[in-house]
């Protein structure tokens, strides 16, 4: 490749060096390159929300970005957030309260609402909904994924 | 979409007919233009780069001017396409005497847009369109002051081309115009 | 009967997989040497094409070839009617035109595909796409549903002497005649115009054949992979045992999904065997508003007839209906819709007409509501003007005319999707009309609640429809359950699974009949290794065929196990009980066997098996029901409409669905609101703009909208049961139910909340702005 890029990025905690062409989008990078393909991309123009990723703990949306903007930073994907076997206590939550039904929007909906809980751990619903007005979810109509999060605050709140 | 509209111009109705007909003073007045050549009489090819918010890219195609009633009206017809779509327009162009010096120009038309160019770009091909045409008679009236002084001066007349920059400048000032006209902010 | 596991609201299995970014989609298989694939498609509508000049885009280093019709040479051939119209129909002209996997001379839409450019990484092929010259012809594009009827209008077909897909009439009773006895006729037109499914997870296909072994491995995100399996391997000149089609975690279906074949399957498959590389092709979201099918498009001319106390004489229909540019889904839809127009009414006099047009627009075939949601807008539309013409109470009417509790099953002599004659085997409308009524508070809102906010200066109305949906239609589906030695089950199903929760909610079925966990059953769908049989993934119809097929092999397993177990434990076989993973003696529950043990036993590996016997604890078997379950149910909501900007905001929603058994109530809730929530774009959000070069104007989620979860209300669902009487588990599909009736219920209660300007709501989607445009247009009148 006549035109590369020496990318040193830290992805859930681990840390990677690779020589990748410079127009590498984020989320083909973290897909590809990394093989972590649990970030969705649902429309590559930044408004369905599916490949929303945390950089350096805030939410961005990896399909608008590309991979050299994440120079020496550190990136969070739905792999970074919990394991089949211990669950995120959200994503425990989305279990219980049936959050998700094709799951192809889950991860972008976990990795916005992560940090926004973070802020903000005892939303009302009116909250919630605008917190993830910027993932669309063809499945739930929204409404479990509200239940989901007031359950996960409830939980955390006790 | 319709594109209608007059711009009055400080020129005789002959020196702005002349002026229209002037391949290079055409060339520079729209904002992204490659290339124009006269191919044969009356037809024109040109290469222009286009821009639409999200979509951009080269168009190539064609200008034909019709129906010619020296100095007063003449038809122009564009069939062009590029990567981010095709355009084809036709629209009829009225030069009426306004006193001595002055000449209103009168143009109505009808342009089609296709391919990414208005499924992505719809939303503001609009205002693009209208602060081409601004950029455009801005222009114009630039060069039709210079060819009056040069015509007076006996001189070779030297025209300034308008930049990309200058255009995207116009465009976000109308996009800025737009959007305060929508919310109210702006009654003017 | 009392269940244990069926009916309950339990957590989903596939749930752990999809929350941490384990569940494979197509998108995520990756192959070594793997090929991309990218699409040179049109950006014209209706255009000949003259020329393709391909040779700078081959020149691009990594630009493996470059492919066009041509050199698809004798693999080329269009796609197979999917559907053809009802046998059972008289009369019935229908003009099948299919759509071909590289445009050879004549592009019929935009974002038909020309050429297919196979490269090294998807970025080069998309550089290369750009690369490709196509010189074409533009023609003028067919877009309106009436004119491309007029003679001399532009053919999409030029085979064909006109735009005509397809005519039928359908006709019950004697609606002249009805006409003549009416104390009121309402005629009206209805412009229903087009939406798409937009599934998040963009359609997409990762193809390998292996040389060596002869074999065809295929990823797609399909609703329905046997058949995309069969038709491959009979387009490739293959057997079906050579072709696999593992259909994974789909990313939301809704209809498209179902389509068969897109271009793209047809292009793929061919592209792997010559290159002899696995090829991949994921659809990004522009192509995906060109090239995957979208539905709703119709013009209707309905006539209804009353008597002055309200009573339903008879309806008279016309319908066009546009198919876009290819009818490969038959008459699906405009059957469903024919299907709907009476409603949950008994109308003894219906004649309805049904022409099907070509356009030069993206191909129709059923989304989510299918037809359905026509049906009910116009029947429960007509209804509503009745009432005001004659000064009626709306409730009253509809308790006048709904198919009364003893007239099940409900023959309405009309033909329906199914091919078979239109039945409702059960329904009891009234209980759920008034429960609706009571938890929308209907009555306190007229008399109280909507005074008091009119008087504050709020727009708020009140609406309240009930409706049917046909689901759960044959021809059949099939289940395979085996109990594996370690005790736990394997089973599988050739429905695919976009999000309905099938890998739960038919666990529970095998969980209650043998006695195990939840979590021990294994279920797979959508892989054609698995089960050989199966039709798909539609017709709200996979937790009552493909549940019920569940039930049957997991039945036949049991008594099976219940054999084997007898003779083991030497017990009679009807003191046996099955629980916790175990077979025991009732009376003795220390005398037991584990299911894991039996299916060792079942499986002997020396000694001589009973002749006559199978070996394993495995069954595979089928259901095919001789007609559909009609679900119903009732939508209400209360609305409040900003009168400055047109913005709508849904204060209470209301729904209350009756579809028999629930699996799971949790699965079901889930549904209904993923209903609602397409139905309320079609109501007021979702609208694909053409213009009148067949041009898409809003072809980005940032221009079309989907509803995000400020436009949501929260909805509150209730239940009623009425069990389908032909199936065992009492089931009546449920995924599409909640799309149904929402912009009925949204004009109801947009007109109730804007009484000032006596509004006639004849057309779905609405706008903000076209709101604002039929207000001012009464304001003209007046």
């Amino acid at each position: 490749m006549e035109n590369t890029f020496n990318l040193s990025v830290t992805v859930n905690g681990k840390s990677y060096q690779q020589t990748i062409d410079p127009r590498t989008l984020l989320s083909d990078f973290l897909r590809n390159d990394l093989g972590l393909t649990g970030t969705h991309v649902g429309c590559e123009h930044g408004v369905c929300g599916a490949c929303t990723v945390l950089l350096d703990g805030k939410s961005v949306r990896s399909c608008l970005l590309f991979a050299p903007q994440v120079h020496n930073q550190e990136v969070l994907t739905v792999e970074g957030l919990g394991t089949i076997d211990d669950l995120h206590p959200l994503q425990e939550a989305f279990r219980e309260a049936h959050a998700l039904q094709c799951g192809f929007c889950t991860p972008g909906i976990l990795t916005t609402l992560v940090p926004y809980l973070e802020e903000n751990p005892n939303p009302t619903e009116e909250e919630i909904r605008e917190a993830i007005s910027g993932n669309l979810c063809r499945c739930t109509g929204y409404q479990h994924i509200i239940d989901a999060v007031k359950l996960a605050t409830e939980k955390t709140n006790t | 979409m319709k594109v209608e509209g007059e711009h009055l111009f400080n020129g005789t109705q002959k020196q702005v007919w002349d002026l229209f007909r002037d391949t290079a003073v055409m060339a520079s007045a729209l904002p992204g233009t490659e290339k124009m050549e006269l191919i044969e009489e009356n037809k024109y090819e040109a290469v222009m780069n286009v821009r639409v918010g999200p979509v951009a890219g080269k168009f190539s195609g064609e200008l034909v001017i019709s129906n010619e009633d020296f100095p007063t009206s003449y038809t122009m017809t564009v069939d062009g396409r590029g990567k981010p779509g095709f355009l084809k327009g036709a629209g009829d162009v009225t030069l009426i005497e306004q006193g001595a010096n002055q000449t209103l120009m009168k143009y109505t038309g009808d342009v089609q847009v296709g391919g990414k160019l208005a499924a992505v770009g719809q939303r503001l091909i609009d205002t693009v369109a209208k602060s081409i045409i601004g950029q455009a008679f801005e222009t114009l009236d630039n060069a039709l002051a210079e060819r009056v002084n040069a015509e007076t001066e006996g001189r070779k007349a030297d025209y300034r081309k308008s930049t990309e920059s200058d255009y995207a400048a116009t465009v976000a000032k109308d996009l800025i115009k737009n959007v305060l006209k929508r919310t109210g902010r702006d009654k003017s | 009967m009392t269940y244990k596991v069926i009916g309950k609201r339990v957590k989903r299995v596939e749930d752990p997989r999809l929350l941490t970014g384990g569940a494979l989609f197509v998108g995520d298989v990756n192959l070594p040497n793997m090929l991309h694939a990218a699409f040179v498609r049109s950006d014209y509508a209706h255009a000949r094409i003259i020329s393709i000049d391909t040779s700078k885009a081959k020149e691009i280093p990594g630009v493996v070839g470059v492919y066009t019709a041509e050199d698809m040479g004798d693999a080329w051939e269009p796609g197979p009617p999917l559907v053809s119209p009802p046998p059972t129909l008289e009369n019935v002209v229908f003009n099948s035109r299919r759509q071909v996997p590289l445009v050879k001379d004549k592009v019929k839409h935009a974002g038909e595909i020309i050429a297919v450019v196979v490269a090294e990484s998807r970025y080069i092929a998309e550089d290369a796409v750009e690369e490709v010259y196509v010189d074409y012809e533009p023609l003028p594009a067919v877009v309106d549903l009436e004119k491309c009827l007029e003679p001399g209008s532009t053919l999409v077909h030029e085979d064909l002497d006109s735009n005509l897909a397809a005519h039928l009439i359908q006709n019950k009773g004697d609606y002249e005649a009805a006409r003549q006895e009416a104390d009121l006729v309402i005629k009206r037109r209805f412009n229903l115009d087009r939406g798409a499914a937009a599934a998040m997870e963009n359609r997409g296909l990762v193809v390998d054949w292996d040389p060596k072994n002869q074999h065809l491995m295929v990823w797609d995100a399909t609703q329905s992979p046997i058949p995309i399996r069969n038709g491959m391997a009979a387009r490739l000149g293959l057997r079906t045992h050579q072709v696999r089609v593992v259909a994974p975690f789909v990313g939301g279906g809704f209809g498209p999904k179902i389509m068969m074949f897109y271009a793209e399957e047809m292009v793929l498959p061919w592209l792997t065997m010559k290159l002899e590389r696995p090829v991949k092709w994921i659809e990004d979201r522009h192509e995906n508003f060109y090239a995957t099918t979208q539905e709703r498009e119709q013009i209707q001319d309905v006539e209804m007839a009353l008597s002055k106390d309200g009573r339903i004489l008879g309806i008279k229909q016309k319908i066009i209906h546009d198919t876009g540019a290819f009818n490969p889904y038959g008459l699906t839809t405009p059957l469903n819709t024919q299907s709907h127009s009476m409603g949950s009414y008994d109308v003894k006099n219906y004649n309805s007409e049904v022409t099907v047009v070509f356009t030069n627009k993206t191909i129709v075939t059923p989304v989510r509501g299918a037809g359905r949601p026509q049906g009910i807008y116009v029947v429960e539309r007509l209804l509503d003007i009745a009432c005001k013409e004659l000064a009626l109470d709306p409730r009253e009417v509809r308790r006048l005319n709904f198919i009364p509790p003893d007239a099940f099953p409900y023959d309405h002599k009309i033909i329906d999707q199914a091919f078979t004659s239109l039945v409702f085997d059960s329904g009891n409308y009234q209980p759920a009309y008034d429960l609706a009524l009571e938890k929308l508070g209907y009555d306190n809102f007229i008399k109280e609640e909507q005074p008091r906010l009119r008087a504050e200066g709020k727009h708020v109305g009140i609406g309240i429809v009930p409706f049917i949906e046909t689901t759960g239609v044959g021809p059949y589906e099939g289940a395979r359950v085996a109990i594996e030695p370690s005790g736990k089950v394997s089973a599988a199903t050739g429905v695919g699974t976009q999000g309905q929760s099938h890998m739960t909610s038919f666990a529970q079925i095998i969980a209650e009949e043998l006695g195990v966990e939840v979590e021990d059953v294994s279920m797979v769908t959508g892989d054609t290794a698995e089960i050989h049989w199966g039709t798909g993934t539609f017709a709200s119809r996979g937790a009552v065929v493909a549940g019920n097929a569940v039930l049957a092999a997991a039945s036949d397993v049991r008594l099976k196990v219940i054999k084997l177990a007898s003779k083991i434990l030497e017990t009679p076989e009807d003191e046996l009980e099955l629980d916790g993973g175990l077979v025991r003696v009732a009376d003795i529950p220390e005398k037991s066997i584990s299911l894991g043990e039996l299916a060792v036993l079942a499986n002997p590996f020396r000694g001589a098996v009973e002749p006559g016997t199978e070996p394993g604890l495995e069954s595979t078997k089928y259901f095919g029901p001789e007609y559909g379950a009609t679900a119903f149910g009732v939508h209400g909501m209360i609305l409040e409409v900003d009168s400055e900007t047109m913005m709508i905001k849904i204060r209470k929603y209301v729904t209350v669905e009756d579809c028999g058994t629930m699996l799971n109530p949790l699965v079901v809730e889930g549904q209904i609101h993923g209903g609602v929530s397409m139905g309320i774009g079609n109501c007021y959000y979702e609208k694909l703009h053409f213009d009148e070069n067949a041009q898409l104007l809003n072809a980005s989620l940032a221009d079309y909208l989907i509803p995000s979860s400020m436009e949501m209300p929260h909805i509150e669902v209730y239940h009623q049961n009425t069990p389908a009487p032909n199936n065992k588990l009492g089931t009546k599909g449920v995924g599409e139910a909640g799309t149904i009736p929402v912009p009925a219920a949204f004009a109801q209660a947009l007109e109730n909340a804007l009484p000032e300007y006596e509004l006639e709501i004849l057309e779905t989607p609405l706008s903000p702005n076209r709101l604002f445009e039929l207000i001012h247009k009464r304001e003209e009148l007046t």
